[in-house]
């Protein structure tokens, strides 16, 4: 277990209160989790592909990025919207 | 020298999300909470120019370097995105309305 792997459990553990503030706050209080979860996740992807030596899966940190930035913001939208 | 510069950005990129989740978590309400998300885009560059500083600009770097710059961008417009849908949800429009006492110069 290398630096990388460690910090990726750590942030793992951060992913719990993004999961609590989507269950217990409101619904935008529940985008802001969703938003900062997104970031995490894609950090922790990022770490995994680096700890484990195996570089061509950074690409799916690359892809979550992309795609969490598309959810949160077809998400804002509509509850702009439709709430 | 090098592992030590790796190993301070690293730990400066996580202690930074993981404060700015707690910070997002206790904060009264949405617009509150935003002040706190926007810095874990932050740290993200932070691991980012960890693994560049550790791997050069390898593959691994290139790409790392590209997904932290893009969570700083996106992150700012996501940002203001959930404010204009939390105003919207509380006040039906977003923009300033005139008991606010806001001041705004006329262009």
């Amino acid at each position: 277990m290398n630096q990388w792997l460690v910090a990726a459990t750590v942030l793992l553990v951060a992913l719990l209160p993004c999961a609590a503030l989507c269950v217990r706050g409101g619904v935008l209080d529940g985008l802001v989790g969703l938003e900062l979860a997104g970031v995490i996740t894609t950090v922790v992807l990022l770490l995994i592909a680096e700890g484990f030596q195996r570089q061509p899966f950074v690409d799916l940190a690359l892809v979550f990025a992309v795609l969490q930035f598309g959810g949160s913001l077809a998400f804002a939208r509509m509850l702009e919207r439709r709430l | 020298m090098r592992e030590a510069f790796v190993a301070v950005l690293l730990v400066a990129g996580v202690v930074l999300m993981l404060l700015s989740t707690l910070g997002a978590v206790l904060m009264p309400n949405v617009f509150a909470r935003l002040h706190y998300s926007g810095p874990a885009a932050l740290g993200a560059l932070l691991v980012a120019v960890a693994i560049v500083v550790r791997e050069s600009f390898s593959l691994i770097g290139d790409k790392s370097l590209a997904v932290g710059v893009f969570l700083v961008l996106s992150g700012a417009v996501l940002t203001h995105v959930t404010a204009r849908a939390a105003r919207v949800h509380e006040l039906g429009d977003w923009r300033i309305r005139r008991e606010e006492k806001i001041e705004v110069e006329e262009s």
